[in-house]
């Protein structure tokens, strides 16, 4: 899983969020808001993953139990999947 | 993170209090390039002032321009790139810029050096003008000439 080019991460008044640059400002008009949590898979998904390596890498950044990281993991990933975020 | 809303910008400023997102168009060059630079726009709480960039909507446009100054009832209005000034009502006004990414770099509004170039780029209109009416009269006089050449060429054969 790997998310589309054309996005870049803001940090705006302590809240991070995603808008479209280039091409893709063109067709997508809007900016995403993302927890603590979600910019760090934000960035870790805009290099090739697995849902498995994005559970194990969550879990080594918090301290967070296995089944929580691959629920929110998948979550995550469902949400870039039913927006066309992914590539 | 959260799903993705589909709603207007007004709407955003209103439930987030920020809307953080592309630029499009050429009307402030050089400070934003359109589709490259990021701006992040907040309420407008209080009279916007001179340097201040408000964001109000033109029909179904938005439009991001800088106050030249306060009128009564809404403000002198034009882009860093426009040569036209625009009276825009106040109410008309709903957001302003208050800092944004150039090539990726993070600018406040409120930095002294950007408000140093949005004074000397307001100073300098006049002189710019200048030259893109000469541009245009020199491109003009270009273009007759070339005419006027490729007709007596046209004519000696």
């Amino acid at each position: 899983m790997k998310i589309k080019k054309g996005f870049v991460l803001r940090e705006v008044g302590g809240e991070t969020v995603v808008v479209p640059v280039g091409e893709l400002s063109k067709t997508f008009h809007g900016m995403i808001n993302l927890n603590e949590t979600g910019a760090f898979l934000w960035r870790f998904y805009t290099v090739d993953h697995t849902i498995e390596e994005g559970v194990e890498a969550l879990c080594g950044e918090y301290e967070v139990e296995k089944e929580t990281a691959a629920a929110d993991v998948e979550k995550f990933a469902a949400i870039l999947t039913n927006n066309g975020f992914i590539e | 993170m959260e799903t993705v809303e589909k709603l207007k910008i007004e709407d955003v400023l209103r439930e987030k209090g920020v809307y953080v997102g592309p630029t499009v168009g050429v009307s402030m060059l050089p400070m934003l390039k359109s589709r490259r630079d990021t701006v992040v726009i907040r309420p407008k709480t209080e009279r916007l002032k001179r340097l201040d960039v408000a964001l109000y909507r033109r029909g179904e446009a938005y439009v991001l321009h800088r106050v030249l100054a306060r009128e009564e009832g809404g403000y002198l209005i034009r882009g860093d790139n426009c040569y036209s000034d625009e009276h825009i009502p106040e109410d008309d006004v709903f957001g302003v810029l208050t800092e944004f990414f150039r090539k990726g770099k993070h600018i406040l509004c409120t930095d002294k050096k950007y408000l140093k170039y949005a004074e000397k780029r307001i100073k300098t209109y006049k002189t710019r003008r200048f030259f893109v009416i000469f541009k245009g009269k020199i491109k003009g006089a270009i273009r007759k000439i070339v005419r006027i050449f490729i007709r007596k060429k046209k004519s000696v054969r």
